[in-house]
Order: C-alpha cells, then structure tokens, then sequence
C-alpha cells in the first residue's frame, strides 16, 4: 500500500484505487503496445522574449567573424579567454555557457539549426509566439495548438495513456491549446487538494467531481481534466526525487520545470510531449558584455538545464530514455545583428533553433544566409533559411511518426527532411481538411474547427 | 477530433471499467464509504469529456442569471451580503437598476467608501500616499534595505486586495485592474517598485475613467515605464525601439494593425489621410521621436534631454514631423497621433469590452464604444463614457458564461461573501500566507513579466494549474489558523442558529455566496456533502461536534469550488 495515512484520497481518486491494489498503471497492460505504437517523447523548450541566438551560436571564422565583431563591439562572444566561443565547427562556436550542451554537442546529440523562424515578418513578440505555438504563421485565431493537433491526428499513440503531455507552469502552453488530455502543473508536490479538515477531504473531492460531472459546458470540463489530473499525479509523485546520474539541474522555475519532465517520463504514465518555457530574453538593455554577463548566466541555465534532463534520463535497458527523447529549443525570433548603444540587441528575424537528442544527427545543418551587406533581412537582422515548420515536421514524422503535416501545419506544404534527427521517412500527409482522420461525429469537436480559418 | 482520440475513448473505458470492478472489491471489502454513482457517472462523463474537447461547449454556457448577479459579478468583485437586495432598489427594472448602478460607480468620488478608508487606515500602510520625489527619496536615493526598497509595491499589492473586498467603488477597482495589465509593468522590479504607489494611484487610477491620451502621456513619462521598456536610455546615438514598439503594438493601435516589415507608403491610407495601420518604420521613427525621454536617475522624475534627442525631420503614421521642434515635440506628436488613430479606439474599446463582457462580443457593441472613444477624445471623461458605452449595451444583460473568474475575482469574492478580515497589513503572517498561495493560482498582482499584461481569454484560464491552486486556496480559507486556533474564515459565527440541517445549511451559505438558487443538481451536491447519508432535513450538532463544524467549513469550501461560483 503506497498511502497507508493517505486513506481520505483513495475513495476520490480512481488512480489511486489502482494504487491502492498494488499495481500501477502499465501493469493494468490492456493493449500491449504493438508495431504501430510509437513512445518517442518530445519536449519544447521555448525561449520567450526572443532570444539572440547570434551569441548563442557564434560566427568565429572568416568575413563572417569580422562582420559580427564590428556589429557587436562589446557584446561579442570572443574568440580568446575564458569566456571564449567554444568551437562546433570550424565556422561557428556556442557560447562559453553553454559548456554542458557543448558537451552534449561532442557526443553527437545536439543539431544546431541556423537562420530558422518564419517567412511571415513580424518583430511582434505576441504575434510571433502565437504564429509559431499555433503553427500557422500569419494566423493567430487558429483555435487550437500545434501539438495538440498532433495528437489528434497521430495514430499510433497508445490508447491507454494517462498523461499523454505536461505543460510546465502556471498556465497551459498556447502550442497544447485544445488538448483536453495536457496536464498543466507547476510543482507536483502540491498539485492536490490535501488541505481543509482532513476528515471530509475525501468526500469533498467525490462531491466536487460530481459537481463538475453535473453539465457539459466547457468549465465543467476542464473542472473533470483538473480533478483527473490530479488524481494521476498525486497518487505517482509521492516522496522526494533524486535525479539519475548525478544529474544536477539548475535552481530555479526552468530547471524545476524539466525535472518534472523527468519525473513523468520515468513514473511510465505514457508521456509523449512536455512543454517547458525559460523567460527573460528581451535583452533591448545591457545584456553582457564580452560573453559575460545577463545573456550568458542565461544561456548556463538554459544549457545545464539541457544537459541536466538528458543525463538524467540517460539510462540503460528499459530506462535507457534518451533513445526516445527530443528536446526543441526555440524562440519567437532572433536579434538584430547590431548591438544597440545600450549595449543590447533590438527584435530581429531569423534565429538558431537547438535539436538534443538521442537520435540527433549532431552538428551545424541549415543554410546559413551570411551576414554581409545584402544578406540580411531587412538590412538588420539575420534571414530566414529554414522554416521552423521544417524541422518540427522532421521530429514528427521522423520521431513521433506522425506524418500529417497538412492539419498541423496548414498551408505548409513544401517539407523536405533537413536532417537533424534519425528516423524513418514517411511520405507527408498534406490533407488540410483532416479527411481520413474524422471517422465519425468527432469532426464536430473544436479541433476540426480550424479548417475555417486555414488560408 | 482524430483517431487517437477516438481509439482512447474506446480504450479508455475499458480502463475505468477495470479499475471500478477493483475498486469495489477493494473498496467494498474494507466496507468504506462507497458510492457506486461515482464510477458510473465518471465513466459516462469521460466520455462525454473525450467527445468535447477543453474549450469547445457541447451546449451553450448557463442561462444568464439575474442582472444584479451579472452586474456585481462582472463589474465588481462579486456582491457582499445585501448587495444583491440593494442593486434590486434602486430602480424598477434591470435595464434601469444597470444604468443607475453603473452611473453612480462612473462617478466613484460621489460613493461613500469610508469603512475601506478604514480598512486601509487600520492596515498601517505608510507609503500609498507619497509623492513621486518622496517615494524616491525615501526608498531609492537613500539606499534603504531591500525590503524597505520595494515597500511600496507591497502595499499596493495588499492594498488593492483589501480595496477589492471593501470597496463600494468596485467598477473602479475592475477598470485599475484592467489598466494595469493594459499597460503593464513589471512591479516587483528593484526600479518599478520604490515607485509603485505612485504608477497606481496617478497614472492608473487618477486616469482609469479620464480621457486617454492624458493617461498616455502620464505613462509615456513614468519613470517606472521609462524604466521598464527601456526607453530611459535611447538616444540619438544608441536608440532604443522597445517603447515604442509596444506603445503601438499594446497600449494603442495594437497588433490587429500592425503590417509588418514593409514600408509606409505600401499601407493603405483610410480616412481623413491616415494610415490603417502601423508598420517596423513607424516604430523606428517613433523610436527616434522619444530618444531624450528619460529620468533623473537622482530624483526619480522624468527628464528630457535635448542632447540625447534626434532633431532631424520624422514621419510616423503619414505625419511629417519637420526638424529642430522644440523640447517633446516630436513624442507629444506621437502620442497625439496614437491616442487619436481609429485603431487604438477599437482595439481598447475590444479590449474593455473583453474584460467587462466577454470573449466575444457583438461587433455592433466594439462599433458603438469605438465611436464613443473617437467622438469623446478630448472629453475628460472619455473613458467613463467608453466603458458606459459598453456595459449599457443590452447584450451586458444577456451573455453569460463566456468567461470565469481569474484567481483575483475568485479570492475577492469569497472574502466578499463570506466576510473575510485578513488585514493585509505588511507585517501580518496569514497575509502572507494567503498571498503565496494566491500566487500559486497564476496570478500574482502586477507580475506579469511581459509587456501584454495577463491574458484575459476564457482558454487561458481553464487549464488545471490555476484550477487546482484555487481550489486549495479556497480550502485553505475555510481551515484553522493552527490546531485549536482561529479560523480564517468565521463559518460557524456567521451561520444563523437556526438553521441546522443539511438543506438548511446548504441553501444559507448557497444564498449568502450567489445571492440566488443555483442549478439543482449542483445543490443538491453541497446538501448530500453535509447530509452524508442521513435525511437532510435532520438537525446537525453543528453547536457541538467538531466534526460536523468541520464538515460545515468544508461545505463552504465546496461552495466556492463549484462551478456556478466561477462563472462571470
């Protein structure tokens, strides 16, 4: 018995009776998982604020070099020193802070893209994160995410997942918006309602889940996917967590949040997609100087963080996570390439996106556009080579084996693999109006609804 | 919907299937309470859940309740005991009790707000009523410790939850909400913070139902926003957009018309000669516009310097702005320009109407406020008239259920209700208590980070973190202080004496929190929680048993956890 003082909750918490009887969920095993089940797991990172990936992934050679320092006079990431560029290859380096994915980086795991975003101009911060965390740049009425379509349109996801995705903070990530299924959480150790006399606690919650079964307007439910939300992590995260491997993340709501990551994907609950945020990047002011300073104690929160969560969940055998695990670093865009007279960096355009993985095809891919007179966008900022679709579309079919690129990613229909991560290709699905998906009166469900809006 | 769902609909009922058969074995063995209606209904409603996904009602929302429920609900923080009876008086139909209600909260100076006066006063805040200079003096330039540093954040912070629950001028309270995440900063920050009472009570709420352009140019010279968006520090040499970015993109034109990076002469040009919409050029012009727009790092007062200022001609939003203007010209220029485009009346009017109504409101409705806002743009009270304008439109009396409680509205509303007498004072530890764990709920007051303020759609506010961490604030209410000690909330004190059965004591607290029957079924939850199993006509030893007082406060929590206390 896993709760033995913990009485009151079980009578409320179909999950925990499961507990209860000695057995968790993957030992229920109604459908083993079969050819077609796919237990990749993917975690987007997103920076917000746009984040100046000019500094995090660092021209170091060439006419290039000579550009970025002369744009950059006292921001730039040096070539010498201790904080100096750590090289990846022989035209580009990551920031000196990024010493733990720069390790990660040796070992084969991480796929830096250059010059990625969107073709759709915007040095919005707002407009931009919608665009991307809707998945239509351009549209931001789009009423649903575009993770949450791609779990309506995967079909190999096991049926009797229990948390098929976690949204780490305080409120649910636009990209999962749609998704009834996404436990959204910040910490969850107190991610329950053991607080009131304890004596009717448990008689509370039946009643309240009777309150919230009682109609079916939206609130009640998302009342029910709190209540089983609930009852799915209080039952799995009792007592403390100790990290595999040493791994040590970084104090604070970003290292936190992977953690929890962590944790889910280890308690088995079926976790396919975990979204976590790192504020902080709308570096308009002072951002360091010398890869020193704001931006670069950043990045080491960012990059121990990475590093944290890939080692501990770097294991062997059947705890060997890393074989299924794809973290995606992105931003709404980059910075400019001049540093401003505060020693910052204005909105800018095209930006680096950051692949680790198990499975990634370590190295520098993308086109990078150069950053000479008439190369780059707007005469300001770094162009756009690579459509972010382009990648995350490579995750999904190469990864998650989901190939339905027209009702996620609507009106995009030019993919080709860039390469950043292993995988089986499957030739895309481009269908917009999700035919062949909707069997039956599903398609009335708000996730169909989107085709009204798609351009 | 796809087929992944689908087959988890399938799939998933087996699941539950399987675990109610071992929970009756499990359960029923040990002879526990066991109420085989849960199993049932949670499967049928998991299935009703997986059909509908979060965000898409399978039915409409819940017929509007009566005016003085939507009115106080909306537009306030919910009624406290006799509001409801006092709304109902003042005239003879809704129509006419809304625009008297509404007419005397548009003029607040003209209510009597002495017993929050009190409140405030007895909470022993020090800091509210400083000047800008003295709040600089005081908690920036004589290096203070920390705590003394950001005091004036926390007491607007406690301040405005204690104005919240006691203040009869509840519509100003919603309009300084709405206009600090209208123009939002940052306030726990080490610059924003020492200034914090001043940015509340001059520029938001000295102008929340004033004339806009007035306000703008208030929060165009705050040090706190100079700070914040960092326009402190642009100068011709080193110019920086970040103001002037958002002044269009949020607090005016907003980024329905916004047309990217492409140049000026490409926007269509609409009445009178303006541009429909803004582009990355207007905002760099903008930006050099305000370059020298800064503040006295020793004073905290707003500075301008020529020598930082770009005098070269401009051109923003089709103006031609000629060289050498005298001192704030080309930024007044700007700001006149912004405050009087068609765009920024509709966008705010949206935005209001958003906050005061609902997700989506009647197109005829953002016309009718929007023209108000442009007729009205030098009336010093164009605001009042906008929001007016907008909560007098029939369709205010006739929505419902678009939109729930933020954290914030949750937490004055239940203190409202059920006559909660937190302090709030600085040093008091269940303040502080209370105000973690309000925190926790997604809301935290003036924290926002980003510049948009905090989101206000329905989506933002139904996922599971600002949903559970209500609920254990509400919970945590109703308990005791520490074993054998006070409770928060008085339940038992307030509760009448006769009124002892389970029907009883649910229809008292249901009528005190909604001031209204609520749906049956959800009634007759909050009963069979207090009957437990008995007759609820039974009397219960509410007057001895500590258990049963428990189960009462309990009952109150659930209450304000149900769904009908969310609605708005």
């Amino acid at each position: 018995m896993r709760h033995p003082t913990r009485r009151g909750f079980i009578v409320g918490s179909s999950i925990a009776v499961a507990g209860i009887a000695g057995s968790r969920f993957p030992s229920l095993a109604f459908a083993a998982p079969d050819a077609t089940t796919n237990d990749e797991v993917l975690v987007v990172v997103f920076l917000r604020g746009g984040m100046d990936g000019l500094n995090l992934v660092v021209p170091i050679s060439g006419a290039d070099r000579d550009i970025y320092e002369t744009a950059r006079p006292n921001i730039a990431v040096p070539l010498s020193g201790s904080d100096s560029a750590l090289p990846l290859d022989g035209q580009f380096g990551l920031h000196r802070a990024a010493e733990p994915l720069h390790n990660l980086y040796q070992e084969g795991k991480v796929a830096v893209v250059n010059a990625t975003g969107m073709t759709e101009a915007s040095r919005s911060h707002f407009d931009s994160m919608e665009f991307i965390e809707r998945g239509t740049p351009g549209i931001k009425t789009t009423p649903t995410g575009w993770l949450a379509r791609h779990f309506a349109s995967a079909d190999n996801v096991p049926a009797e997942i229990v948390m098929p995705s976690v949204s780490v903070g305080n409120l649910q990530a636009t990209s999962l918006l749609g998704n009834h299924d996404t436990v959204n959480m910040a910490d969850p150790d107190s991610f329950n309602l053991q607080i009131g006399p304890w004596e009717w606690r448990n008689a509370q919650r039946i009643a309240l889940r009777h309150m919230y079964s009682g109609d079916s307007t939206w609130l009640h439910a998302s009342g029910l996917q709190a209540l089983d939300a609930m009852d799915i992590v209080e039952l799995n995260t009792s007592g403390s967590y100790t990290p595999a491997n040493g791994a040590v993340y970084p104090s604070g709501s970003f290292g936190d949040g992977l953690q929890v990551v962590a944790q889910m994907v280890k308690l088995d609950l079926g976790l396919r997609v975990a979204t976590v945020d790192l504020s902080g990047w709308d570096t308009h002011v002072d951002q360091g100087n010398n890869g020193a300073g704001y931006f670069s104690s950043l990045i080491g929160i960012l990059a121990e963080g990475l590093a944290a969560l890939y080692t501990d969940l770097d294991g062997v055998g059947a705890a060997n996570y890393t074989q299924r695990l794809t973290i995606v670093v992105q931003s709404e865009f980059g910075r400019r390439l001049v540093e401003n007279a505060d020693r910052g960096t204005d909105h800018g355009h095209g930006n680096a996106l950051i692949v680790v993985s198990g499975n990634a095809v370590g190295g520098v891919h993308g086109t990078w556009p150069g950053i000479g007179p008439g190369q780059l966008f707007d005469d300001a900022d770094l162009a756009v080579t690579t459509d972010f679709r382009r990648v995350l579309s490579e995750v999904l079919i190469r990864r998650m084996g989901n190939n339905h690129l027209g009702y996620i990613f609507p009106g995009y229909t030019d993919y080709e693999p860039l390469g950043v991560v292993a995988g089986v290709d499957i030739p895309p699905d481009y269908s917009t109006t999700g035919d062949g998906l909707f069997a039956d009166d599903f398609e009335s469900g708000g996730t169909g609804s989107w085709t009204t809006t798609s351009p | 919907m796809g087929i992944a769902d689908i087959q988890s609909t399938h799939s998933r009922r087996e699941l539950l299937e399987r675990i109610r058969n071992r929970a009756e074995r499990v359960i029923g063995d040990r002879g526990r309470v066991h109420d085989p209606r849960f199993w049932s209904e949670r499967i049928s409603h998991m299935r009703r859940l997986f059909k509908n996904p979060r965000g898409t009602p399978t039915k409409s929302v819940p017929s509007p309740p009566p005016a003085a429920i939507i009115t106080l609900n909306r537009l306030g923080f919910g009624p406290r005991p006799g509001e409801v009876a006092e709304f109902n008086s003042l005239a003879g139909s809704d129509p006419a009790r809304l625009e008297a209600w509404v007419d005397q909260q548009l003029d607040p100076m003209s209510i009597d707000d002495s017993l929050c006066d009190s409140k405030i006063g007895a909470a022993g805040y020090t800091t509210l009523n400083k000047s800008l200079a003295q709040l600089w003096q005081d908690h920036v330039a004589s290096s203070p410790p920390w705590n003394v540093r950001l005091q004036p954040y926390y007491e607007v912070e406690r301040a405005t939850i204690l104005r919240a629950v006691w203040s009869r001028r509840q519509l100003l309270e919603v309009l300084a909400d709405f206009w600090h995440n209208h123009f939002n900063i940052y306030g726990p920050d080490s610059w924003a913070a020492p200034v914090w009472s001043h940015w509340d009570r001059v520029v938001i709420r000295g102008n929340a139902l004033g004339n806009f352009r007035t306000m703008l140019g208030e929060v165009a010279q705050h040090p706190a926003m100079l700070y914040y968006l960092d326009n402190y520090t642009s100068s011709s040499a080193g110019p920086n957009e970040n103001w002037a970015r958002e002044l269009f993109e949020l607090h005016t034109l907003g980024a329905d018309h916004y047309m990217g990076v492409i140049r000026q002469d490409q926007v269509p040009i609409g009445p009178g000669g303006i541009p429909v919409a803004y582009v990355d050029d207007d905002v760099f012009e903008a930006t050099r516009c305000f370059t020298g727009w800064t503040f006295d790092f020793d004073t905290g007062l707003f500075e301008y310097r020529s020598d930082w200022h770009d005098h070269f001609q401009k051109n923003v939003l089709g103006t031609y702005i000629p060289p050498n203007q005298p001192a704030l010209v080309d930024g007044t220029v700007v700001l006149d320009q912004v405050a009087s485009h068609p765009g920024t009346a509709r966008h705010v009017a949206t935005k209001l109407a958003h906050r005061l109504i609902g997700d989506n409101p009647e197109p005829g409705l953002i016309d009718d406020a929007a023209a108000v806002f442009e007729a009205q743009s030098s009336a010093p009270d164009q605001l009042a008239q906008v929001v007016r304008t907008i909560v007098l439109h029939p369709t205010f009396l006739t929505t419902w259920g678009d939109k729930i409680k933020r954290p914030l509205e949750i937490l004055g509303a239940a203190l409202r209700a059920a006559d909660g007498r937190f302090t709030f004072a600085l040093d008091e530890d269940d303040t502080g208590t209370l105000l973690w764990r309000y925190d926790q709920a997604g809301q935290p007051l003036f924290a926002w980070r980003s510049p948009n303020g905090y989101p206000d759609r329905k989506d933002d506010w139904q996922s599971a973190t600002p949903r559970v961490h209500s609920w254990r604030l509400m919970n945590w209410l109703i308990d005791v202080d520490d074993p054998g000690g006070t409770y928060r909330l008085n339940v038992l004190g307030q509760t009448p004496s006769q009124a002892r059965s389970a029907n009883q004591l649910a229809d008292f607290w249901i009528n005190r929190v909604f001031a209204r029957p609520i749906p049956s079924e959800e009634r007759q939850e909050i009963v069979e929680f207090m009957a437990q199993g008995h007759n609820p006509d039974f009397a219960l030893p509410v007057d001895s048993d500590s258990n049963t007082q428990d189960r009462l406060r309990a009952m109150v929590g659930l209450i304000f956890m149900s769904p009908p206390f969310l609605w708005r």
